[in-house]
Order: C-alpha cells, then structure tokens, then sequence
C-alpha cells in the first residue's frame, strides 16, 4: 500500500548555493518506508543531485544520523510512521558544518574522539592469552561499548552549540568506555584530558544526548559518574 | 590548520561543581529551617515584631547569615556556569568574574548588616 508524502529537505550545494535552503518533494511511498527508503526513493527516482551518507541500513554503521522533524535520528532505523501527519522535515545533523546537503564536516567530532585516546593502555605485562575480565566488570562498561559513533548525541547537545570547543558526549562516553574497564592503565590520564572547562565540565545534564542516542545508552548518567570520579580523586 | 584548543587553563571546574551541589544541599536544609521557623512554629502568623524577636537570637541569625551566604554563592556561581558557555575570551571572562565577586560581597555586606541589625532592641518599633 503506498502513502503520499510531503518531504521538504534542507539542501545545500556548495557550487551553486551561498546558504541552505529548502526543497520540498512529494512522494507516494510504501506504507512502512524507513526514512533512508524516502530518501533512496528521491535519490534513485526523483533527484539524483541528493546527497546524504548511508551504508549499513541496520543501524550499526553510524553513517546516516541526520535531523527529522526536529530530532536526531538514524534514518535506516526509523519508520516514517514514527511521525504524525505525512510530512517530514529533514536536515543534517546540527552542529556540525555542512559539506553539501545532508553531508556534515565530521572531522572534528572525530578529532574530539582521539583526544580522549580511544584505545586499551596497557601498562601491565601482557598475559599469554587475553585479559580476563569477570561478567561484573564488563557489566559497567557493556552499555558504553554498544556506541557507534554516529554523531546524534554530540550534534544534540547544547552545549556544543554554544562552544565548538566542548568534547561533546560521544567523546566523553568513549573516555568512559575505557576509564571503568578493569583492563585499562590510561585512566589518570584520560581524566586529566576531561577535567576541563571544554571537557566533562560543559556538560549541565540537558538529556538532548540521551534523547538522541539511537543504541538508548545512558550518557549522562555515565558522564555523571566521570564526573563524580574526578570529584573523589581531587578530594 | 592550526590544532583547536580544547584544553584551556581552568582546573576549577571540578571544585565549582562539587560545590554548587554541597551548596544546594545546604540550601535546601536551611530553606526547610527558614520556612518552618517562620510559617509553622506559634500560631504560623508573621509580624514585624514576632521576626525581629527571632532575629535577636544569635544561633537563629547564624542560620540566616549561612543561608544568604549558600544562596548567593550558589545563585552567582549558576550564572558564572551559564556564562562559561557562551563567553570564551580571557578578557571579558575575567571581567565577568570580577563583577560577580564585586556583586557578591556587596550583597554579601548588605545582607549580613540587615540581619545584625534588625534583630537589636533599639531597632524594633512598636
């Protein structure tokens, strides 16, 4: 059964636009098209000038984050159906500068992430077969292991948007990740890059990040916890 | 393209947040204290005369003295936080802050003298 649909995108080609700007597409799309279906539908169809990253379409690649109707979503995960009303707005992922339509400058997200170095320090010798690690440990660091870096909680937060400088909370849950695993050595370390006023400080638990994330991990309550993990060392 | 600065000079950011929370704590204790004391303690009618025999006691006016000095620490530094946001310059962040110190202790000064001072007998009018 198709549906008709009304899809205005914010669009943006460096070669011929000063600023973004809105186009609007009508569609008539099957009832349980995802967002990225809408989006292969006008690139494939309609308008091949389009463009927006995606791979995966299984929600573990990170690739296609972008804003619909107001919030930061994967869209090969979410069902248009998710809103009211036939009629989407997309945009790209805020926060970030644009390359070209639905493409966004990704570089200093990534350049954010090695900051907090994003890998195993390993001081101690290195056993004959791996690291054990008992279910209990890896219980606290499961959840902040399922990220994969799309870029929908850093685009979300606020206080990027005000301070482009700020770690954001991908970067922070990373640090997390490999500060409460039980195998790492890097952990003074990594505190003292986030102890800052452009690190864990900025955050003022707005929840945008939380509300964004589309693997539903608890990032604030995970900063909170770096947070409290600084507070207890400097006491 | 030069490398951004995320790491900036400040190490204070730990201590301010650690004491915004200890100090809305203590707010909030000595809030309960001001509203029980005042509301609900005699008949929970405020007179002009019955604050200013309170005021005379001076366990009751260190409570008070506590209370302005939480509630304008935790108040001004709310606004510093919500400043470090937006404002990134060394000049007009030291700026901002020495304001907010200035503001501070002159609330500070005003509100300590009306709390010493209301409470003497030659002050009380009848």
């Amino acid at each position: 059964m198709k549906e008709s649909i009304i899809v205005k995108i914010l669009r943006y080609q460096p070669e011929k636009d000063q600023k973004p700007h809105w186009q609007t597409y009508r569609l008539d799309v099957p009832a349980d098209s995802t967002i990225l279906d809408i989006l292969n539908e006008i690139h494939w169809n309609h308008d091949g000038t389009l463009a927006y990253r995606r791979s995966c379409r299984s929600a573990i690649c990170g690739s296609c984050a972008m804003k619909v109707n107001g919030q930061n979503v994967l869209a090969c995960e979410t069902p248009m159906h998710k809103f009211r009303g036939n009629r989407l707005k997309i945009e790209p992922l805020p926060g970030f500068p644009i390359i070209k339509d639905l493409v966004v400058d990704m570089d200093g997200f990534f350049d954010k992430l090695q900051r907090v170095k994003p890998y195993m320090v390993v001081d101690k010798p290195i056993p004959d077969k791996e690291f054990l690690q008992s279910p209990e440990e890896f219980s606290r660091i499961r959840e902040s292991a399922y990220c994969i870096l799309c870029g929908a909680c850093t685009s979300s937060c606020p206080s990027l948007w005000a301070n482009e400088n700020y770690l954001g909370p991908a970067a922070l849950l990373k640090a997390y990740r490999f500060i409460f695993d039980s195998r790492d050595d890097g952990t003074d370390e990594r505190l003292d890059i986030i102890n800052d006023r452009n690190g864990l400080w900025r955050c003022h638990t707005i929840f945008n990040c939380m509300e964004a994330c589309p693997k539903h991990i608890d990032i604030t309550g995970c900063i909170s916890r770096l947070k409290n993990r600084v507070v207890d060392n400097s006491l | 393209m030069p490398e951004k600065n995320y790491r900036e000079t400040s190490r204070r950011g730990g201590t301010l947040w650690l004491l915004q929370r200890v100090s809305a704590v203590v707010i909030f204790v000595l809030l309960m204290i001001h509203y029980v004391t005042y509301h609900f303690i005699g008949d929970g009618t405020i007179t002009y005369d019955k604050i200013t025999a309170k005021m005379a006691s001076p366990w009751f006016n260190l409570t008070q003295i506590l209370f302005l000095v939480t509630a304008l620490f935790h108040g001004l530094n709310g606004i510093w936080m919500v400043t470090e946001d937006y404002i990134h310059q060394r000049a007009p962040r030291l700026l901002l802050a020495s304001i907010l110190i200035i503001l501070g202790l002159l609330l500070l000064y005003g509100g300590t003298s009306t709390v010493l001072n209301a409470g003497y007998p030659g002050r009380v009018s009848q």
